[in-house]
C-alpha cells in the first residue's frame, strides 16, 4: 500500500498548529484529580489515522509533558541501556543526574530557546553505553561521559540524508558485490554519495568483504546520524533510547512483552508505558522542527564581514568536514525508517508507513532540483583531537563501538543559537571551539589560527549567522 | 481410587502443569510449508532409524545445499536456488558422485583440510568417505584415505581434531550386528574410532568396546577443558546391560570410559539423538537426548570437575514425552533434535524430529514435531501449532538452517516413506509478506591449518550483559549434520561483540560486529568480514 502524501498546505496548517500552541499542554485526558501528563495511548494505525497537525501536535504535547510515575516515569527495576537490562538492587533514587532517570521531561534539556532546541551546560547529559555491568547502577561519575544537549530542528531533514546516503552506499556496493561475483575477480571501490567520501571497500567473488578501508561509517555502511558520536539511527531510534535513559519511560516495542516477556519490565508497577502511536508521534513532532537557516545580519559591515567569513570558512578547510549543503532528492518523511533494528517500530510491521513531506521552505535548490540542505555536516565520524589539541578526546569511555577521540561532524546550522560549544558544552565560545580541533582537523585549525585577527573574527562572524531560523524559530 | 482413574488424574495434572502459560512467553514465528523435495526415505526395518540429512554449501554460493539420505533408494544431492528472503527452492544435483543407496545418514566436513567440504556417508553396509571435489561434485576417497567402510549398520558419526593434527578422529557408531547369534538382541555390534595418520589419512580403527547400539555421537568439550569427550546415545531397545556413555580419548587415541568413581551417572533411554546448547545458562553446554518418550535434558550438577549430569527436561519444560495433538495420547518417538533461535529473541529454541518408528504399539501413531520456544528464564514452551508446522508423517531427520538467507532458521524434515518437507520461516508475516523477528548474526569461522573451520571452537557473542554461546562441532542429531552458517538470534540488540576460543584453547580478540548480517572471523584478524548473499539484496530489517 503506497503512502499517500498530505498536501503542502496541510504541513503548513500543522507547523502552524505545532508552533501556535500553548506552551504547557494539560493533561486534558485525564480526569481529575488524576496525574497523567501523556496523551492516551493510540496504536501505529489510530496515529497514522490522524491529520498530520494533530499528529504533531499530540508530538508536541508529549515533548513537554513532564512525565509522571503513574505513567511509568521512573525505572526501579531496569537500567538505562538501550538494550532491555535489569538493575541491580542499589537502592539508588528516582531521579538521578549521571545514571538516570535524569529529567521529567524531553524539553527539560531541549529548550533553548524554545522545545526542541539545545541545552545550556546545566542541562547537561551522562551517558553510559559500555554495558560493563557496573555501567548502569553506580553514581560513580567515571562510568559515564557527559554530553550537552544538541538542538534538533532540522532533524527530519538530517534523518533523510542520512537514509539516502545509505541507500546509496548500499547500492554501490551491491553492484560491485554482483560485478565481483560475476567476474571472478575481487574489486575495491570507493564508496562515495553525495559527494562525501566513505572510504573504500573490497569485494571478494565468494561475498566476502574487507572493511578495513571504510571511513566514517560503521561496517554495515548504515549512517546513524544522531548523538554526538553518530550511534542512532533514526529519531525513532534516539527517541525510545533518551525516554527509557532520562525518563525510565519505557517503549512497548522495545521493552514490552514480545521482546522482553513482560509488559512492566521495569517493575514500575506500570505496564505497556508508553506505545508506537504516541512514539510516532513524538518522532513526527522533532521530523517537523523546522530546519536552520542562515540569517545574515541586518548591519551592512556585519554582513559583508559574515560573508567573507563563508569564503574562509571554506578556503581554509573547514569546509571539507562541515559541508555548507548537502543534496536532498526527497523531503517525504516515512516513519517508520528503512533501517531500524528490532526493537525499534520497522517498515514490515506495519501495513504502509506514515508519509509526509517537510517543510522545505527557504531552502535553495540545485539545478537538478534537489533541496539543498544547509547542514554544515559530511555525516561522517573523524578523529577530532590529538596529543597537541587533547580537549576533545576528554571522555573516559568509547561509547558503542566509537572511540574516545571520535565524533560526528557536528551540524553547524543553528550554532549561532546553540551555546555553549562542545560534546560536553563547557566551551563558552566557537573560537575556542575551533582552537580545540585537532586530529584530522588540525590543519584546518592551524590555518585559522594563521588567519588575520579580523578574518578570524569574519569566520566566526558567519557562525554566529547561522541561526535556529525558521517557523517559531528565533528571528 | 482405582488406577487408571489416578493415572488420568495425574496426566490431566500433568498436562495442566505443562500446558500453564509462564510469565514470558516467546513470540512465535510462522512456517509456511514449501514445495518441498521430491525424495523419500524409505526400506525395510533396517531403515526404521536414519533418514539424515546433512546440510552445506556444496557450490560455494553461501546457500546451503542439502543432501538426504533415501535408504534403499538412492541418496540425493539438491542444490539451494532459493532467492535470498524469498521462496525455497532445491532443485536435483547432476553428476554429483553421491548417488549411494542403503544410505541412512551423512554429516558434512572438511576432512583433508583442502577448504572443500566432504561428506561422511553412513550406510547399511560399507560407510562411504566422499572428498568434495566442488561445485558439488564428489568422488570416493575410501581407498585415497586408507579408510575402510566396513560392512556394519552405521547409524552415528562424530569428528573432532585433536590440538596438533591436520586430520580429524571419525568416529562411527554402529547399530545392530544382524549377523550376531540372537540377533538383534544383546547383539550391538562394535563402535569404531578412525584416528589420522600424522601424513594424512587413516589407518587401523580402534574399537570402542563396550558399543551399545549407538544412535547418535557428539564431541563436545562438556567441562571445558580444552580436550573434547565422546558423547554417546545409545538404543536400549537392542542393547543389554548397557547405558549411555561418555568416551575420553587421550591424546594418544587411547578411549576410556568415564565411570561411577568419577560422577557418571547410569542412564538407560531409547537414545537416538543429541542436541547440545547452553541451556541452564552456566558455560558449559547442556545435552538434550531424544528417546520414546523419555528425552532428557543432561546438565552439569557439580561443575567441570567431574561428569556428574542430571536431569532438568521436566524443570526446563523439555519433556515433550506425548503428542500434544493429533488426539493420540501415547508416548511420543524421538528423533533429531537441535537448537537454533528460530524467533531471534536471544534465547535459543529446540526442534525435534517425531514419529512413530513404523506401527510399534504402545507409542503414538500421529506424533507430531516439536517446536519448543525458549524463554528468559531458561524454560521452554510447545510452538508448534502457532508455527504451523504440524504435521502427521514419521519424521527422522532434520535441519534447523537459514535457507533462504533471510535470518530466520527455516526447517528441512526428512520423513520415513513420505516426501521431505521444507518450511520457510516467514517470522511475524506470511510467504507473501515475511515480517522479521529479532536482530541477528550469522558467523563463520576460518583459521590456517587442516581444522581450517574450527570445530572445537567456541563463539561468544556478547549482547548488553548477556553472551551467547556456541561450540562448533560435528555429529550429533540424529543421523546428520548442519556444517554452515552459525546462527545467533540477538533480539533488541544492534550490535554485538564477538569473539572466539579457538580449538587450540587460545582467545581471540574482542571483534565489533553490527547484527542483521554474515560475517567471517578469521584467526589473527581483529576485524571480521561482513558477507553478503549472492543476489546482493540486503536482509530486510
Amino acid at each position: 500500500m503506497k503512502p499517500t502524501l498530505p498536501p503542502a498546505a496541510v504541513v503548513a496548517a500543522a507547523l502552524a498548529l505545532i508552533f501556535s500552541a500553548p506552551q504547557v499542554a494539560a493533561a486534558a485526558d485525564a480526569g481529575w484529580g488524576e496525574e497523567r501528563a501523556m496523551p492516551p495511548p493510540i496504536s501505529f494505525a489510530d496515529a497514522a489515522r490522524l491529520s498530520l497537525a494533530e499528529l504533531a501536535a499530540r508530538g508536541r504535547r508529549l515533548f513537554l509533558a513532564k512525565f509522571t510515575a503513574a505513567e511509568g516515569a521512573g525505572r526501579p527495576g531496569a537500567t538505562g541501556a538501550i538494550v532491555p537490562t535489569k538493575a541491580e538492587e542499589t537502592g539508588l533514587p528516582t531521579f538521578f543526574r549521571t545514571a538516570g532517570p535524569d529529567s521529567n521531561a524531553c524539553r527539560g534539556c531541549h529548550n533553548d530557546p524554545e522545545p526542541g532546541g539545545a541545552g545550556d551546560f546545566v542541562a547537561n547529559a551522562f551517558v553510559s553505553e559500555g554495558f560493563s555491568d557496573a555501567d548502569f547502577d553506580t553514581v560513580d561519575p567515571q562510568f559515564s561521559n557527559e554530553r550537552g544537549t544538541p538542538a534538533l530542528n532540522g532533524s527530519g531533514f538530517v534523518e533523510l540524508l542520512a537514509r539516502e546516503i545509505t541507500a546509496e552506499l548500499r547500492a554501490q556496493r551491491r553492484a560491485a558485490a554482483a560485478k565481483a561475483r560475476t567476474s571472478g575477480r575481487k574489486l575495491r571501490i570507493a564508496l562515495s554519495a553525495k559527494n562525501i567520501s566513505f572510504g573504500h571497500l573490497t569485494l571478494h567473488p565468494d561475498g566476502f568483504m574487507d572493511v578495513s578501508e571504510l571511513e566514517g561509517i560503521d561496517q554495515d555502511l548504515v549512517v546513524r546520524p544522531f548523538s554526538q558520536k553518530g550511534v542512532f539511527t533514526s529519531l525513532r531510534q534516539f527517541t525510545i533510547n533518551a525516554l527509557n535513559a532520562h525518563h525510565g519511560l519505557q517503549a512497548v516495542e522495545r521493552f514490552g512483552a514480545r521482546h522482553t516477556g513482560s509488559a512492566d519490565f521495569d517493575k514500575d508497577g506500570v505496564s505497556d508505558e508508553i506505545g508506537a502511536g504516541n512514539i510516532t508521534a513524538l518522532v513526527v513532532f522533532q521530523a517537523l522542527l523546522p530546519p536552520p537557516i542562515a540569517a545574515l545580519p541586518q548591519d551592512e559591515a556585519a554582513r559583508a564581514a559574515a560573508a567573507r567569513g563563508r569564503a574562509l570558512f571554506s578556503e581554509i578547510g573547514c569546509a571539507s568536514c562541515h559541508m555548507p549543503a548537502l543534496p536532498l532528492e526527497s523531503a517525504v518523511f516515512t516513519e517508520p525508517g528503512p533501517y531500524n533494528p528490532a526493537g525499534n517500530l520497522r517498515r514490515r510491521e506495519v501495513k504502509a508507513p506514515l508519509a509526509f513531506p517537510l517543510n522545505a521552505k527557504g531552502l535553495a535548490r540545485d539545478e537538478a532540483g534537489r533541496i539543498l540542505v544547509p547542514v554544515f555536516s559530511d555525516f561522517k565520524r573523524h578523529v577530532i583531537a590529538d596529543a597537541n589539541k587533547p580537549h576533545f578526546a576528554n571522555e573516559l569511555l568509547a561509547q558503542r563501538f566509537v572511540n574516545r577521540d571520535v565524533f560526528l561532524t557536528a551540524r553547524l546550522w543553528g550554532v549561532g543559537d546553540t551555546a555553549p560549544y562542545g560534546h560536553r558544552g563547557d566551551l563558552t565560545t566557537l573560537r575556542g571551539a575551533i582552537m580545540h580541533h585537532g586530529g584530522e582537523a588540525a590543519a584546518a585549525q592551524k590555518a585559522f589560527e594563521a588567519l588575520e585577527a579580523d578574518d578570524q573574527r569574519r569566520i566566526i562572524a558567519f557562525l554566529q549567522s547561522l541561526k535556529l531560523a525558521g517557523a517559531g524559530g528565533s528571528p | 481410587m482405582n488406577a487408571p482413574a489416578a493415572t488420568a488424574i495425574a496426566l490431566t495434572a500433568l498436562a495442566a502443569l505443562m500446558s500453564a502459560a509462564p510469565a514470558g512467553a516467546a513470540e512465535t514465528p510462522r512456517y509456511v510449508a514449501e514445495r518441498g523435495i521430491d525424495h523419500i526415505y524409505g526400506g525395510g526395518w533396517e531403515f526404521f532409524v536414519g533418514g539424515g540429512v546433512a546440510a552445506f554449501d556444496c557450490d560455494g554460493d553461501g546457500r546451503e545445499d542439502v543432501y538426504l539420505a533415501g535408504g534403499t533408494r538412492p541418496a540425493g544431492l539438491y542444490r539451494n536456488v532459493s532467492v535470498t528472503g524469498g521462496a525455497i527452492r532445491f532443485v536435483p544435483a547432476a553428476d554429483t558422485g553421491t548417488a549411494l543407496d542403503q544410505v541412512l545418514g551423512a554429516y558434512p566436513l572438511d576432512i583433508d583440510g583442502d577448504g572443500i567440504l566432504d561428506l561422511a556417508v553412513l550406510r547399511l553396509g560399507e560407510n562411504v568417505l566422499l572428498k568434495g571435489l566442488g561445485n558439488c561434485r564428489f568422488a570416493r576417497a575410501n581407498e585415497e584415505w586408507g579408510y575402510q567402510g566396513g560392512a556394519a549398520w552405521t547409524t552415528a558419526f562424530a569428528a573432532s581434531w585433536t590440538k596438533q593434527a591436520a586430520w580429524p578422529r571419525l568416529f562411527f557408531g554402529n547399530y545392530v550386528d544382524r549377523e550376531a547369534p540372537g540377533a538383534p538382541f544383546g547383539t550391538c555390534a562394535d563402535n569404531r574410532l578412525w584416528l589420522p595418520r600424522a601424513e594424512g589419512g587413516y589407518g587401523e580403527a580402534r574399537l570402542l568396546k563396550p558399543s551399545y547400539c549407538t544412535l547418535s555421537a557428539l564431541f563436545s568439550d562438556w567441562n571445558r577443558n580444552g580436550e573434547p569427550d565422546l558423547r554417546l546415545a545409545n538404543d536400549r531397545q537392542y542393547y543389554r546391560g548397557g547405558q549411555e556413555q561418555l568416551w575420553r580419548l587421550a591424546a594418544n587415541g587411547t578411549p576410556r570410559l568415564y565411570g561411577r568413581r568419577e560422577g557418571w551417572r547410569k542412564l538407560t533411554i531409547w537414545g537416538m539423538g543429541i542436541a547440545s546448547h547452553d541451556v541452564t545458562g552456566d558455560g558449559y553446554p547442556d545435552y538434550f537426548l531424544t528417546s520414546m518418550g523419555d528425552n532428557k535434558l543432561r546438565v552439569l550438577l557439580k561443575g567441570p570437575g567431574k561428569p556428574v549430569f542430571g536431569d532438568q527436561a521436566h524443570k526446563r519444560g523439555l519433556t515433550a514425552h506425548r503428542p500434544y495433538s493429533g488426539g493420540d495420547i501415547l508416548p511420543s518417538t524421538a528423533w533429531h533434535a537441535e537448537f537454533s533461535d528460530v524467533n531471534n529473541d536471544g534465547h535459543a529454541d529446540l526442534f525435534i524430529a517425531k514419529g512413530n518408528v513404523e506401527a510399534m504399539k504402545g507409542f503414538a501413531a500421529r506424533d507430531p514435531n516439536n517446536l519448543l520456544l525458549g524463554r528468559e528464564d531458561a524454560s521452554f514452551a510447545e510452538a508448534g501449532p502457532d508455527a504451523g508446522l504440524v504435521t502427521y508423517a514419521r519424521a527422522r531427520g532434520a535441519s534447523l538452517t537459514d535457507f533462504n538467507l533471510d535470518g530466520l532458521p527455516d526447517l528441512l524434515v526428512v520423513n520415513r516413506k513420505r516426501p521431505v518437507e521444507v518450511w520457510r520461516n516467514v517470522g511475524l508475516g506470511s510467504a507473501q509478506r515475511p515480517v522479521p523477528m529479532g536482530n541477528w548474526l550469522q558467523l563463520k569461522l576460518s583459521q590456517p591449518g587442516g581444522n581450517r573451520n574450527a570445530i572445537g571452537a567456541w563463539i561468544e557473542v556478547r549482547i548488553g550483559t548477556r553472551t551467547l554461546t556456541h561450540e562448533v562441532t560435528v555429529g550429533g542429531g540424529h543421523a546428520g549434520g548442519h556444517h554452515g552458517w552459525v546462527h545467533f538470534g540477538t533480539g533488541t540488540a544492534e550490535r554485538a561483540r564477538v569473539r572466539v576460543r579457538w580449538p587450540d584453547g587460545k582467545w581471540g580478540p574482542w571483534v565489533r560486529l553490527y547484527t542483521n548480517q554474515f560475517a567471517r572471523l578469521v584467526r589473527g584478524e581483529a576485524v571480521a568480514q561482513p558477507w553478503l548473499p549472492p543476489e546482493g539484496r540486503e536482509p530486510k530489517s
